[in-house]
């Protein structure tokens, strides 16, 4: 490989040893770009690389709060502000105990290459805090939500950063945090934040666009290798927002989702997730925060496999939706081995690297990674902030139409790098190709 | 030469006494006030509430130093400047110029032409410009990003995307706006459109590089179609082988004309079969060489040293699109005798005063760059258009918005003209349009 690739990369491993997410994702996508690094010293002379995939910023903070009783609480807040080459930093906040500076990082770094692809003009970031807000009152999440803007305001606008929502972040949140921020600083100023509710600066379509877009997404490859949605089946993970509005958009188009899954197991629905009554039902137990796919089976009254991950179902397409490194290496092998054709990602980086790996390696199934499938929640995101800018909202339809198209050009320009490279029609080199190739441009024609 | 109103005599004197030794402004203003004594003896307020006295004075001036490192380790100081002239109807908008020859009196011309120029395309933007007397030829990229930067670091206090808007002009292109674009970034945490002439990456305007060609094109259509004639089956004379010259080349060819010549500083080609535009992209934005190059593939053609004479070919249109006061009294004369019946201003003022005496004279067409090279600042503005809703228009939609904003340009001109008894004069048209909708809101504002 490339010895300035090789060398950013042992560097990297020497100083991040201890965030392994962050450094699975910069890692491997090291790999995938060091085609396009062999053709420029230029990269080299100005030290670029080491510039894409470190953050130009970082802020930690601490978050002090009351509980309903009255109890101090102290949870940790970041902001990672990792590119703002070709416009504000964009990406979403995550309130999860599971966060740490590691994750925000990885998550910073993903969010900067997908937004580079869909065309708008969004830099990357990402943050969050250690907090839960399952089992909070909504008082309390509110006073959580405003302890952690009094110190993030300071730091994000409409020109410099736009945070919106991710797990544990929900409309609930950013009303929240929204309108503590109009608070402090006294301005509507209601492009600092997408995700927002439709009657103080929301887009339509909002909550459906990440399912939404990674059916597009779908819908482009099968129509590139001329074949159809329709009546395909697919293996979906998790049963969140991505999940639901790939579940809907699926089911609208003529295809059928047949497995959910959670924390504590799979559902098996061979009839597919397809009527209204389904689509709420998953939403009600999203809302309800117990996060337990089983209700489903008992619901609906269809097998569920506890402990189990839904790979083992034979289907045509399988969308993991749920959360980082979900599937591993047998799971990668168990859908080889049921013919899956296509691979389509809708979590952040849900296959750990040998696995992805191996699916891209193979012939038999077509895979495209979450940077460009997975894209539709924050090219909404960038309409809302197109219309906020405007003071003028658009209808459903043209929100609808201009994802599709968004979703559609990330194809495009995926493919067209991937060929490019000689890499034939491999979307996740050609996608990360494509990122790199549209971020370096701008950092170099802006010095350093 | 003298004025009819005795008032403007008297300005024109305070004019000259207030700034010594800026000869180029002393010339714009007379210019200018000469177009509107017919405008202001029919509005008296224009004189009695002070507009005329302000519209000479600009609103602020800018100098300050600019210490910047060569390669080799020595310090240079360099002198820069922003005039911020008026902001009537918009954020102060004009470009920054980066030449040996840049001095106060020279940023003042530009800056008070720039006012007018702005007015006309119908768009909300005032006029300002500024620049150095840094010359960035011989520079390295290194150097010249240091220059930049460190012009920057002091220009940032002055500017923004609702204040003052900069563009690039002689010597600041794609490269220097690039870095001041990314210094300003760095230095105030804001991904605004702040400067215009950015790169396609991080907020640039598709069809700008067209722009002034495109447009100098259409307003020349304008002004053919009112008399009757078009580019049609005519023979063009170009003069100029650079941006302007290739697309105002392009656009001829595409409204049926057929040009027959375009130069260099070297010299001029002359073809009777037609210019091969292809092969002067190819000479002069890939190869980067002379126009004599031009031989090697169509031996047919003559290639003259000196650029002259290029005047002296007979042709219907003359397009100067070279540089100011290329195009003399003996040329006008000889374009004349050759039954040329359009002269259509590309660069700047490249017509001598006694030219344009001679071409109006003589009755011929005459399009004034005030007016007809309008479409570059026009397409900067549109570039703050989609800024500011942070959304991309198309090549066509950009060039659609264009074409009409020629029109509007050519009949506000021609109109303004022929109210103030100098129909066809679209010089003195030009200047009193520009001027009518500036003075128009100086009134509304009083004293300010």
């Amino acid at each position: 490989m490339n010895e300035y690739v090789e060398r950013v990369s042992s560097q990297l491993r020497e100083r991040y040893g201890n965030e392994p997410e962050y450094l699975q994702s910069v890692l491997t996508w090291l790999e995938m770009i060091a085609p396009a690094v062999d053709r420029s010293p230029v990269y080299e002379r100005r030290d670029l690389l080491t510039r894409m995939a470190e953050p130009e910023r970082i802020v930690s903070f601490l978050v002090p709060w009351t509980d309903d009783s009255g109890a101090a609480h102290t949870n940790h807040g970041y902001r990672v502000q990792f590119n703002s080459a070709i416009g504000p930093y964009k990406g979403g906040l995550r309130f999860h105990p599971s966060v740490n500076p590691g994750i925000v990082k990885f998550l910073g770094f993903e969010q900067t290459y997908k937004n580079a692809l869909t065309g708008l003009p969004i830099g990357g970031a990402a943050g969050g805090a250690d907090f839960d807000p399952r089992g909070r009152s909504s008082r309390e999440v509110m006073r959580f939500c405003q302890s952690y803007m009094i110190e993030l305001f300071r730091y994000i606008g409409a020109d410099t950063d736009v945070p919106a929502g991710d797990i544990g972040v929900g409309a609930r949140e950013i009303g929240y945090l929204y309108g503590e921020y109009k608070r402090l600083t006294s301005r509507a100023e209601t492009s600092a934040l997408t995700g927002k509710g439709l009657t103080y600066g929301g887009s339509m379509i909002r909550l459906e666009a990440a399912g939404f877009g990674a059916v597009y997404f779908l819908c482009r490859m099968l129509e590139h290798a001329g074949e159809s949605i329709q009546g395909k089946r697919i293996a979906v993970s998790g049963f969140g927002n991505m999940s639901w509005g790939v579940c809907r958009k699926a089911a609208e188009l003529g295809a059928k989702v047949v497995t959910l899954s959670g924390p504590d197991g799979y559902v098996f629905d061979p009839d597919g997730v397809t009527t209204q009554e389904k689509f709420d039902f998953m939403a009600q137990m999203r809302a309800s925060g117990r996060d337990r796919v089983e209700e489903y089976a008992d619901r609906f009254g269809v097998e569920f496999h506890a402990g189990k991950k839904p790979w083992e179902v034979p289907v045509d397409i399988a969308m993991p939706c749920a959360t980082q490194n979900e599937l591993d290496v047998d799971d990668a092998v168990l859908l080889l081995s049921n013919d899956v054709k296509y691979y389509v990602e809708g979590a952040n980086m849900p296959a750990t690297a040998p696995a992805l790996k191996l699916l891209r390696l193979s012939s038999k199934i077509r895979v495209a990674g979450a940077k460009t499938a997975g894209c539709g929640g924050v090219a909404v995101s960038a309409l809302e902030m197109v219309q906020n800018s405007l003071r003028y909202s658009w209808s459903r339809e043209e929100v609808d139409s201009r994802l599709r198209a968004i979703m559609n050009g990330i194809y495009d320009a995926s493919i067209a790098a991937a060929q490019q490279f000689g890499l034939g029609d491999d979307l996740v080199a050609g996608n990360d190709l494509a990122g790199f190739l549209k971020v370096s441009e701008a950092m170099l024609a802006q010095g350093l | 030469m003298n004025f009819q109103n005795p008032y403007l005599t008297g300005l024109m004197e305070r004019v000259e006494r207030r700034n010594p030794a800026e000869p180029e402004f002393h010339q714009a203003v007379r210019e200018v006030l000469q177009s509107l004594d017919p405008v202001v003896t029919a509005r008296p307020e224009f004189i009695q509430e002070g507009v005329m006295e302000c519209l000479v004075e600009p609103e602020r001036i800018i100098k300050f130093r600019v210490p910047w490192e060569d390669d080799a380790g020595h310090i240079h100081v360099n002198r820069g400047f922003r005039i911020q002239f008026n902001s009537a109807i918009g954020p102060y908008k004009g470009g920054l110029r980066f030449h040996p020859s840049v001095n106060e009196s020279i940023i003042m011309f530009l800056g008070f032409e720039q006012i007018f120029k702005n007015s006309l395309t119908g768009l909300p933007i005032g006029g300002g410009k500024g620049g150095a007397d840094f010359d960035p030829k011989g520079k390295s990229d290194a150097e010249v990003m240091r220059f930049c930067q460190s012009f920057m670091s002091e220009l940032y206090k002055y500017i923004g995307p609702d204040t003052d808007v900069p563009a690039g002009d002689i010597g600041v292109g794609g490269r220097e706006i690039g870095y001041l674009f990314g210094q300003y970034k760095r230095l105030r945490n804001e991904f605004s459109g702040v400067l215009t002439g950015k790169g396609l990456t991080f907020g640039g305007s598709l069809a700008r590089t067209e722009a002034t060609g495109y447009g100098v094109c259409y307003f020349a259509d304008n002004m053919l179609r009112a008399a009757g004639k078009s580019f049609e089956g005519r023979n063009v004379v170009i003069s100029g082988s650079g941006n302007v010259a290739i697309y105002a080349c392009e656009k001829a060819f595409a409204l049926g004309g057929k040009v027959l010549a375009m130069s260099d500083s070297g010299g001029y080609i002359y073809d009777k079969n037609g210019i091969d535009l292809p092969l002067i992209k190819q000479i002069k934005e890939v190869d980067r060489k002379r126009i004599s190059e031009y031989l090697t593939v169509h031996p047919q053609a003559e290639y003259h040293q000196g650029c002259r004479d290029v005047w002296q070919i007979p042709c219907d249109i003359a397009m100067p699109c070279a540089t100011q006061n290329e195009l003399d009294e003996t040329a006008a004369k000889a374009l004349i005798k050759n039954g040329c019946f359009a002269v259509v201003e590309a660069s700047n003022m490249p017509c001598t005063p006694e030219a344009v005496e001679a071409i109006q004279a003589a009755g011929l067409l005459f399009a004034p760059s005030k007016a007809a090279n309008a479409g570059g600042v026009a397409t900067s503005a549109l570039e703050m258009s989609q800024n500011s809703m942070r959304f991309s228009w198309s090549f066509e939609e950009v060039d659609e918005k264009l074409k009409g904003i020629m029109a509007d340009i050519y009949r506000n001109s021609s109109e303004a003209a022929a109210t103030y008894g100098m129909a066809g004069n679209l010089l003195a048209g030009a200047n009193i349009a520009g001027f009518m909708k500036v003075a128009d809101s100086m009134l509304a504002y009083g004293l300010v």
